[in-house]
């Protein structure tokens, strides 16, 4: 109750300029989902009509096959086995991600050496490098190595666009604690482990997990990667969106993969942020 | 070959998933057939047959040779073909030898073998199965055309677009669907009165003078209908990039006609809600509806070549073609003289309704592809003259474009 009457509090606060562009942020980022929505509930929707001329409900009993949700919800579209693969690689890769990406950061917020400008700009390389010009290269090293087909080979290519964010975001996080709080520690006598576990991450865990976060969405998004590697074999949510997707025109089936495809991230929006603003430690 | 098929046990079958009625078929008949003959279909759903063609030809440049590599039968035709085959990234003739090759026609010397021998004029050397024929077909939204006003020849579409200006449009070369738009018109326009005739012979044959005197009137009437295309008016004509594209601008009323490969694209388009309510099939243009195949090859390093063609039989078989003509409106790729009575009238059965043209109508005004040599050619040309509206004799520039495909 004292929580809501404080947010209601904050939002008389704020002038009503302020409201209206909170207004057109909320507008721009829920206005998508509304044709999406109803383009997965729809059988013919037309141009001028504000909504579909017949709806997927109306249709179903006269289709010969499973139309709209009915199809998407049916084996064929394989969205069970893409969401599992999406979930399953998106979380692998983001522990991966984490534990390669914290030493790391650490060493960059805090050390001071030769070349570490240098070695900053080359971790961002990756970013600037469109991914349908190294899918070709890269899958004929995997298929060296054993690796394209496989989980593993898929996972260890997501790392390539993912550890810049990583590594970015969690040099700002060390950069903005310092290390007076781990000095006192060892000072009065806990060891390595100890500092790690009981000082530096309760102090860093608001950035980590939104590194993660961002790990997490920018992994469950990829396409191109993901085919190459995979070589068509290992099915995520993006590459049967692109599928869908690929003729030019978004059907009721396509529409109902796409909104599939952005419920985790918006769960784990949702989650990440309450967990944020409820965490003792945060400024 | 059936026992090392079972033993292979799994086919990684490569094919466009972009289609629910097709990913339908494939899991629900197609899969619980072949396992019975103990053959798993893994079916990889992909947006570009070329993406899998860079998978093949990526993994055997890798050195993942024969019985290595990853794709074991992959849905193609036209270009892609034409790369794995001069890539040598082909498995060896099979087309002709398995049980079911009876169902169609491989004697050269019957000019109906034709489309079993030859991928856009591209030799096929068995080393891909027919699997669908389909045709250039067109449709109309008869909520804004009558009967009467359907334009059957591309003189009377030219006078249905100075009377309804922009409502018409074609998929933009390169794309295969606009290639065949742009043949469609030169076999009409064909200064000689032979159409499709001469672009069956090869560049060399024909001659890049030649070409570009035969293709003359018909780039001249594709310029002239460009203002009249969607947009056109405002000096900016629209070329939609593919056939989901089209099929919206249809389905919006923007455009009256679609054009597209598909016998049955009309109803498919019906059962799924993509295309208007009052779409109908047209017979346009008359006597040049360009009619290929679609086939099935194996990969020289598919890991699983028995099963491969265990399941390449399977769908060679008149029982899969007709349940694929029934559930997912595919047109079926045997030749229907080569079956029986039975089979034959199975298939007629199975097949799916048209709207306001006969199965016959069609077959009347079937046109031939045009060779793959020629093609490039065409495509190229197009790009010049109505895309970056180069102002300079056909002749000169057709010996360019030529000249630059060449080197």
């Amino acid at each position: 109750m004292i929580g809501q009457t404080s947010k209601l509090c904050d939002l008389k606060a704020i002038s009503p300029w302020q409201r209206l562009l909170v207004l057109a942020m909320a507008t721009f980022t829920i206005a998508p989902f509304a044709p999406l929505i109803i383009q997965s509930l729809a059988f013919r929707w037309a141009w001028p009509n504000i909504l579909p001329t017949v709806w997927w409900h109306e249709q179903r009993e006269r289709s010969p096959f499973p139309l709209a949700w009915d199809y998407v919800f049916s084996p064929s579209s394989r969205v069970g086995e893409a969401t599992l693969n999406t979930l399953g690689i998106g979380i692998a890769v983001t522990l991966l991600c984490l534990l390669i990406c914290l030493p790391a950061a650490r060493v960059l917020a805090q050390r001071n050496f030769r070349g570490k400008n240098q070695l900053e700009f080359l971790i961002a390389l990756p970013l600037l490098l469109p991914e349908a010009a190294i899918g070709i290269a890269l899958l004929m090293i995997f298929i060296a190595l054993g690796l394209a087909g496989t989980y593993a080979g898929v996972i260890v290519v997501h790392l390539i666009p993912t550890i810049p964010y990583m590594v970015r975001m969690l040099t700002a996080v060390y950069q903005g604690h310092g290390t007076e709080a781990e000095d006192h520690a060892r000072v009065l006598g806990a060891n390595r482990r100890q500092i790690f576990f009981r000082v530096t991450l309760p102090m860093i865990l608001p950035g980590v997990i939104a590194g993660c976060l961002f790990t997490f969405l920018v992994s469950t998004n990829l396409f191109l990667l993901t085919f190459f590697i995979g070589q068509g074999q290992i099915i995520t949510l993006p590459t049967l969106l692109f599928a869908k997707i690929s003729g030019g025109a978004l059907d009721a089936t396509g529409a109902g993969i796409a909104l599939i495809a952005s419920i985790p991230g918006i769960i784990l929006l949702i989650f990440t942020d309450r967990f944020i603003r409820n965490y003792p430690l945060a400024e | 070959m059936t026992a090392k098929a079972r033993e292979e046990g799994t086919v990684n079958f490569y094919y466009w998933g972009g289609s629910d009625i097709i990913n339908l078929w494939v899991d629900q008949v197609a899969t619980p057939a072949l396992a019975a003959e103990g053959v798993r279909v893994n079916p990889v759903r992909i947006t570009a047959t070329k993406d899998t063609v860079d998978v093949v030809i990526a993994e055997l440049a890798a050195g993942r040779g024969e019985e290595q590599g990853s794709v074991d039968l992959v849905w193609v035709n036209g270009e892609n073909f034409y790369s794995l085959k001069q890539q040598n990234a082909l498995w060896g003739a099979f087309a002709n030898r398995l049980p079911n090759s009876v169902n169609f026609e491989w004697d050269e010397n019957d000019p109906r073998s034709l489309l079993n021998l030859r991928d856009f004029g591209v030799e096929t050397g068995f080393q891909e199965m027919p699997w669908s024929g389909e045709q250039y077909v067109c449709s109309v939204n008869r909520a804004h055309v009558s009967a009467e006003n359907t334009p059957a020849t591309f003189a009377q579409l030219k006078t249905y677009l100075e009377a309804n200006p922009g409502k018409f449009t074609y998929v933009k070369p390169p794309h295969y669907l606009g290639n065949t738009f742009v043949q469609s018109v030169l076999y009409a326009h064909n200064p000689d009165g032979t159409g499709a005739e001469p672009y069956q012979k090869n560049f060399e044959e024909l001659g890049g003078a030649e070409l570009a005197r035969l293709m003359e009137p018909g780039i001249e009437y594709l310029k002239s209908i460009e203002p009249l295309l969607l947009g056109g008016a405002s000096g900016k004509p629209r070329y939609p990039e593919n056939s989901g594209e089209l099929d919206n601008l249809f389905l919006n009323s923007e455009v009256h006609f679609n054009c597209k490969f598909g016998v049955f694209g009309n109803h498919n388009g019906l059962i799924t809600g993509a295309y208007p309510e009052q779409a109908e099939e047209m017979i346009f243009p008359a006597g040049n509806m360009i009619k290929n195949k679609n086939y099935l090859a194996v990969p020289l390093n598919s890991p699983h070549p028995a099963a491969a063609l265990v399941a390449i039989n399977y769908f060679s078989s008149a029982e899969a073609q007709a349940s694929k003509l029934k559930t997912a409106g595919m047109p079926v790729g045997l030749d229907l003289w080569r079956l029986s009575d039975e089979e034959s009238a199975e298939i007629e059965a199975s097949a799916p309704p048209h709207y306001g043209v006969t199965q016959q109508q069609l077959d009347d005004n079937i046109a031939p592809d045009t060779n793959a040599s020629l093609v490039d050619v065409i495509e190229a040309t197009w790009l010049a003259v109505i895309e970056r509206k180069e102002d300079k004799p056909l002749a000169d520039i057709v010996a360019q474009v030529s000249g630059e495909l060449n080197n």
